[in-house]
């Protein structure tokens, strides 16, 4: 015997509230769920009232409604349901009903409709719309865990940088009152202590500062993503322009070279864009190798986001590596090697996966670098109108 | 101007106070600095009330914003705001950079705004070009 499984109740019966005047049919229809194989416990109502009485008191698994009752409407029934916001699913029984009215009694909210001549349909009509509503239960309590569970990374995630923004710029003021009375004492009692007392108070000061330095990285970090402005049209040649312009001096100094490739439009912050580009081509100069730097930015379009390139000749990184330079903080030198505190790449991972996106890079040691971030395309892209150009620190100032 | 110039610093970080004071100090023409460290203090100070009832009116206020008691911007705005204080140059020197609080204070009449430096060596230059300015190029009244 197939019964419907563990039901509101805990058994394994069908609890049945079955709105019907007329006694024989409820019989006839009792015994043809029998005859379906559910183990029928069935209240027979026929009003308003006892209607409420029965959902106050018990829980049903299903509602056989008739159409018409000689007070009642049986399709008012759904409208108790839902005073007492219960989702009991409700099949209409009934004799005379047009096809019009049913599939309308059906978007209203009845589950199915089964006629009265022909109630062999019942017992599938009724397993149906109990695994139909024990569907919609689940669904929604997944649906809910999500949104919960979402809502709580969302809040986890702005307590941290609300604490990494403070802590940092709290940090600071207390900060600089010990880098600067430690300068001041380096400065007031050089020569007058003994030179241990030199050498101490020089660690003291290059410690102080330099976590001066490091708190203005993480506060810049902090802040990226932060005070960002809403994404709007921007042309990335504009942009590398604007690059170009920040970082004039040092491509001058090392005869950098950079060549862009015809370039998109895309939905970005433009200031993150540009912080974006500067630390990639920035890095780029400062870990060249024995060539004179150069630098080319390409964008492809695949599918639905833009690959963008950024393709250098300096020292490369090794496989085991790729992955770690993107954290904050890490670095792969000394600091006698290189100068930076390590928060560059950690920036541009996070403005890059800030707008939907992706980073990476293709490296192999001594052969240099190519980083890859993916930007989600723009509904209307502008077509790529620019030919391959040079751009070279003189060509820049001709402007 | 031949006397020492008269300053009002309001700071409530004596550490800050200090380097202040202590640039101040070895200036060609050394000014004469009262420290006050809150706000209400610096009212006073102002309107020569109470303790301060012998208080020299100074040439220039230098007003830092987070203050206990009655901060920056409420000093700047009563000062501005009354007949006999609001010529007094004020410049804010404070640590904060954020471009609302700028604004914000020249909206309410600060005649300049200096971001504190975190650096000492910039922070003297800070400290120093305000002396220079408003002592040694520009005109104000007395």
């Amino acid at each position: 015997m197939t019964g419907p499984g563990t039901n509101a109740n805990g058994d394994r019966r069908l609890h049945v509230l079955l709105i019907e005047d007329s006694p024989a049919d409820a019989e006839i229809e009792i015994a043809e769920l029998r005859r379906g194989g559910f183990d029928v416990a069935a209240d027979v109502v026929e009003s308003k009232d006892e209607i409420r009485e029965c959902l106050g008191k018990h829980s049903y698994d299903i509602v056989l409604a008739d159409y018409s009752l000689p007070n009642f409407r049986g399709m008012d029934t759904l409208y108790i349901l839902a005073e007492k916001g219960l989702n009991t699913p409700l099949i209409l029984v009934t004799g005379a009903l047009n096809s019009e009215t049913a599939v309308e009694c059906v978007k209203q909210g009845a589950m199915d409709y089964v006629m009265k001549h022909n109630l062999a349909r019942l017992p599938l009509s009724v397993r149906r719309a109990i695994e139909e509503t024990r569907l919609r239960h689940e669904r929604t309590r997944a649906q809910e865990q999500l949104a919960s569970k979402v809502e709580e990374l969302a809040r986890s995630n702005c307590d941290l940088e609300q604490f990494a923004y403070i802590a940092s710029h709290d940090l600071q003021e207390p900060l600089r009152m010990v880098a600067a009375y430690t300068q001041l004492l380096s400065e007031r009692y050089r020569g007058k202590l003994d030179s241990t007392a030199d050498r101490y108070i020089g660690y003291a000061v290059e410690g102080a500062t330099r976590m001066q330095a490091l708190l203005e990285d993480l506060l810049a970090f902090s802040r990226t993503g932060r005070d960002g402005l809403p994404p709007a049209a921007t042309d990335v040649t504009t942009t590398i322009q604007e690059v170009l312009k920040n970082l004039a001096f040092v491509l001058k100094e090392h005869n950098v070279t950079v060549t862009c490739n015809p370039l998109p439009t895309i939905l970005a912050d433009r200031f993150q864009l540009v912080q974006l580009f500067q630390n990639l081509i920035g890095n780029a100069i400062k870990f060249r190798g024995k060539k004179s730097p150069a630098v080319t930015i390409s964008a492809e379009k695949k599918g639905e986001e833009w690959v963008f390139s950024v393709v250098d000749n300096g020292i490369g990184i090794a496989d085991e590596h790729k992955e770690f330079i993107f954290k904050i903080f890490q670095r792969l030198h000394t600091r006698a090697e290189y100068p930076g505190n390590g928060v560059g790449l950690a920036i541009c991972k996070k403005i890059v996966e800030h707008h939907g996106g992706r980073i990476w890079v293709d490296s192999e040691l001594g052969q240099g670098s190519n980083f890859r971030f993916t930007f989600p395309a723009a509904r209307a892209d502008r077509p790529d109108k620019k030919e391959d150009y040079e751009l070279s620190p003189q060509n820049l100032v001709s402007r | 101007m031949n006397s020492a110039p008269k300053i009002l610093l309001v700071d409530d970080n004596p550490a800050d106070a200090n380097l202040t004071c202590e640039v101040l100090a070895t200036s060609e023409n050394p000014a004469q600095v009262s420290t006050v460290q809150d706000g209400e203090q610096a009212l006073m100070f102002l309107h020569r009330m109470g303790q301060f009832a012998e208080a020299i009116r100074p040439d220039l206020i230098i007003l830092d914003l987070t203050l206990p008691r009655k901060d920056g911007r409420a000093v700047l705005a009563e000062v501005k705001a009354d007949p006999e204080l609001n010529e007094l140059p004020v410049v804010i020197f404070t640590t904060s950079h954020s471009a609302r609080d700028i604004a914000r204070c020249y909206e309410l009449g600060a005649n300049s705004y200096v971001s504190k430096p975190g650096n000492l060596g910039q922070f003297f230059s800070a400290v120093r070009s305000i002396e220079n300015f408003w002592f040694g190029f520009a005109s104000i009244p007395n």
